[in-house]
C-alpha cells in the first residue's frame, strides 16, 4: 500500500511538471509547404523540425499555390506557412493575423515564361494577337504584367488567361496557347515541346522586380509560442545550410518528395536561389529589425500594382509591411 | 321562434336575449370574427407560406445585420450588407476584370442555357424511348449510370483535353450535368402513365408517333418539367467548376477569382446574383409550364 501510493505520489509530481511544461508547448505544429522546389522539403525529408522540437506532433501539408495558402491561412488551418509576394500583400493588406520570419526561397528561372518556337516569337512585339496564359494572382501573373507595361505594350492587345501550371502543361500541348509564364516541374514539359524560353523571373528581379516566397507564421502562435517560432526558424535554416553544402543529396531527396527525375529536380534546383540565414538578415532581404530590408520596397510595389488592377483596395501603406516583416526570431537564431 | 325542418327538427334561429347581453356577445362576436377572418387568410392563401419565408428571410437578414455590426463576424470572411451593396454597385457600373455585372451574368447564363436547353433537347427524347422501350433503356442506362456520380472536376479535365479550354468544353461540362436528371425524370414519367390509356389509343388505332404525341408527352410533361427543375439546379451547381478554366468573364469565374484575391464582398454578392437567376429561371420555366399544361398545376418543391 505504502509503496503504491509513493508511486502515486510521484506520478503525480511529474503529471504537475508535465503539465506546467505543456503550457509552452504546442500539442502539434502544421507546416503548409508550397508544392514547389525549395529547401523546406530538405527540412521536411530529414525532419529537422522534428529533431527541434521532441515530443510534439509535427504535421505537413501541401499546398497548391499561394490563393490556397492564402485560404488555409485566413481558416487557421496551419501554424506556419510560405506565400509568393503577391499572395502575401494580399493577406497583409486584409489583415490576415500573420508576421513574416524568414526568405523561404528567390525565384530565377525556376519559374519562366515560354513560348511556342514554330509561333516564331522573338520579341515582346510578337505576343500581341496571342494567346497567353498564367495563374492568376501569382508571383508570374503579376510579373508578365509588369514587363508588359515597362515594354509599352497594352496587355488588352493579346489574350491573357487564367490557367493553373497543369492546365497550362495541357493547353499547351493541345496547341491552345502560344506563350505562357508559369514554373516547375510543368514548366520543364512545356519546354521539351515546341517550347523556347522567353523571360525569366531571375531577369526581372535584375530589373527590379524580385519575386521570393517568404515564410510566414500566424500571430496567435508567436504569442503563444514565441520559442518554438525560434526553432521552427532553426530548423528552416538547418535545411538551407544542407541544401547550400550537399548538392547531390538535396536533388535526390526533391526527385524523391516531388516524384520527379533526378535530372529535373537538379535543374530546378539550380534556378531556385537559397539565402543564408545571417544573409537574410542584410538589405537586399528581410533586413533587421532596426532597418527593414527590400522586401518591404517589393511588397510595396506589388500593393500598388494589385489596387491599379482593383484586386486589392488600396494599399495600406509602408508600415503595416514594416509591421508584417519580422527578423526579430531569425536575428535570435542567427546570432 | 323556432323553425321546423323536415320531420321532427327544429332550429333555434332567434334565441331570446336582453339589451345588456347583446352588446356584451356582439362585441366577442365581432373580435371572433376578426380572428377567424385572419386565421382564414393565413389559412386559405398561399400567402401563409408567404408570410412565413418572408418573416424567415428578414430575421435572417437582421442576423446579418447583427453579427457584422457587432463585430462578432469576421469583416473578412463576412463583410455587411452595405459593403455587400457596394461591391454590386461598383461591379454594375465600372465592371470586375473588363467585365460588367451585366456582362458577368450574360455569359454565364449563356452558358447556362445552352448548356441545359442541349441537355433538354437529347434528354427528353433520349428518356421517353427509354421508358417506351426496355431495349433502348437497356443499351443507353449503363452509360447514364455510371458517369452521373463523377465529380465535375473529374470529368472536366478530360473534357479539357477532348475539347480545349475554350466555349465548348464549358458548355459540355454544364451539358453532362444537366442531362441525367432529366433522362431519368423522363423515363419515370413515361412509366408512370396509366397502361389504360395506352391500350385505348391502340385500340383506336393510334400510330407510334400519335401515341407520343397525344399520350406519353401530355402525360408525362409534368414530371419531365419537374425533372427539368432540378436539372437546372444540377447545371448550376457546376457552373463555377466550368468557369475555372480559362474564363475571363462569367459570373462564376469572378467568384472564383475574386475568392483567389480574399475579395468577400465581391464573392457573396456574386453567390447571391447567382442565386437569384437561378430562382428567376425556374419561376420562368413553372410558368412556361404552366401555359404548356394548363391541364395540371405544377407543385411547388
Amino acid at each position: 500500500m505504502k509503496i503504491s501510493f509513493r508511486k502515486h505520489a510521484i506520478g503525480l509530481c511529474l503529471a504537475l511538471a508535465g503539465s506546467t511544461a505543456l503550457a509552452a508547448k504546442p500539442e502539434t505544429v502544421t507546416v503548409g509547404y508550397l508544392n514547389l522546389v525549395n529547401a523546406q522539403l530538405v527540412t521536411k525529408s530529414l525532419g529537422l523540425v522534428q529533431k527541434e522540437m521532441p515530443g510534439v506532433e509535427i504535421k505537413y501539408i501541401k499546398v497548391g499555390g499561394g490563393g490556397d495558402m492564402l485560404r488555409a491561412i485566413a481558416a487557421e488551418q496551419v501554424d506556419f506557412g510560405g506565400l509568393g509576394n503577391p499572395p502575401t500583400a494580399i493577406g497583409v493588406t486584409r489583415g490576415l493575423p500573420i508576421q513574416g520570419i524568414m526568405v523561404l526561397n528567390m525565384l530565377d528561372y525556376v519559374e519562366a515564361m515560354a513560348v511556342r518556337t514554330s509561333k516564331g516569337i522573338k520579341g515582346w512585339k510578337d505576343l500581341e494577337g496571342k494567346t497567353l496564359a498564367a495563374p492568376f494572382g501569382s508571383t508570374t501573373h503579376y510579373l508578365l504584367l509588369k514587363a508588359l507595361a515597362d515594354e509599352g505594350i497594352n496587355p488588352a492587345s493579346m489574350k491573357i488567361l487564367d490557367l493553373r501550371p497543369n492546365d497550362i502543361a495541357l493547353a499547351w500541348s493541345r496547341g491552345d496557347i502560344d506563350a505562357a509564364w508559369f514554373w516547375e516541374p510543368a514548366l520543364g514539359r512545356v519546354l521539351k515541346d515546341d517550347g523556347n524560353l522567353f523571360m525569366t523571373s531571375g531577369i526581372m528581379t535584375s530589373r527590379g522586380y524580385p519575386t521570393w516566397d517568404v515564410g510566414v507564421v500566424m500571430n496567435e502562435f508567436a504569442e503563444k509560442y514565441p520559442d518554438y517560432v525560434n526553432k521552427f526558424v532553426k530548423a528552416e535554416c538547418a535545411g538551407i545550410d544542407y541544401w547550400l553544402g550537399n548538392p547531390e543529396k538535396t536533388a535526390a531527396i526533391i526527385a524523391k518528395e516531388l516524384e520527379l527525375p533526378l535530372e529535373d529536380a537538379a535543374r530546378m534546383m539550380k534556378g531556385t536561389e537559397m539565402i543564408p540565414c545571417d544573409k537574410q538578415l542584410t538589405a537586399g532581404y528581410i533586413g533587421t529589425t532596426a532597418k527593414k530590408g527590400q522586401f518591404v520596397d517589393t511588397l510595396m510595389s506589388t500593393a500598388d500594382f494589385l489596387a491599379e488592377q482593383n484586386r486589392l483596395p488600396k494599399n495600406p501603406g509602408r508600415a503595416t509591411f514594416e509591421a508584417f516583416i519580422k527578423p526579430s526570431y531569425l536575428e535570435e537564431v542567427v546570432k | 321562434m323556432s323553425t321546423v325542418i323536415g320531420e321532427g327538427y327544429t332550429v333555434e334561429a332567434d334565441p331570446p336575449y336582453d339589451q345588456h347581453s347583446i352588446s356584451l356577445r356582439s362585441r366577442d362576436e365581432l373580435m371572433a370574427l376578426r380572428l377567424n377572418r385572419f386565421t382564414a387568410w393565413l389559412q386559405n392563401l398561399e400567402l401563409r407560406e408567404y408570410l412565413i419565408s418572408f418573416t424567415s428571410v428578414t430575421v435572417m437578414f437582421a442576423l446579418w445585420v447583427f453579427v457584422t455590426e457587432t463585430g462578432i463576424a469576421n469583416e473578412l470572411f463576412l463583410p455587411g450588407p452595405v459593403a455587400i451593396y457596394d461591391a454590386f454597385t461598383r461591379v454594375l457600373f465600372d465592371g470586375y476584370q473588363g467585365s460588367t455585372l451585366i456582362e458577368h451574368v450574360g455569359t454565364s447564363l449563356y452558358r447556362i442555357l445552352s448548356g441545359f436547353g442541349l441537355a433538354c433537347l437529347v434528354g427528353i427524347p433520349l428518356g421517353i424511348a427509354m421508358g417506351m422501350s426496355r431495349s433502348v433503356h437497356a443499351s443507353f442506362s449503363p452509360f447514364i449510370e455510371f458517369y452521373r456520380p463523377l465529380p465535375p472536376l473529374g470529368l472536366y479535365t478530360l473534357l479539357v483535353m477532348w475539347l480545349g479550354i475554350g466555349e465548348a468544353s464549358k458548355l459540355a461540362l454544364l451539358f453532362l450535368a444537366g442531362l441525367p436528371g432529366i433522362i431519368i425524370a423522363t423515363i419515370q414519367a413515361v412509366n408512370d402513365i396509366n397502361p389504360t390509356f395506352i391500350r385505348a389509343s391502340k385500340t383506336l388505332g393510334a400510330t407510334r408517333m400519335q401515341l407520343i404525341k397525344e399520350v406519353y408527352l401530355p402525360g408525362a410533361g409534368p414530371t419531365i418539367l419537374t425533372g427539368m427543375r432540378i436539372s437546372l439546379g444540377f447545371v448550376y451547381t457546376v457552373l463555377v467548376a466550368a468557369e475555372i478554366v480559362a474564363a475571363t468573364a462569367g459570373i462564376g469565374w469572378m467568384i472564383w477569382d475574386a475568392a483567389k484575391f480574399l475579395l468577400s464582398d465581391i464573392v457573396i454578392m456574386g453567390l447571391i446574383v447567382l442565386g437569384i437567376t437561378g430562382v428567376l429561371l425556374d419561376l420562368v420555366m413553372r410558368m412556361i409550364g404552366r401555359i404548356l399544361m394548363p391541364w395540371t398545376t405544377v407543385r411547388k418543391l
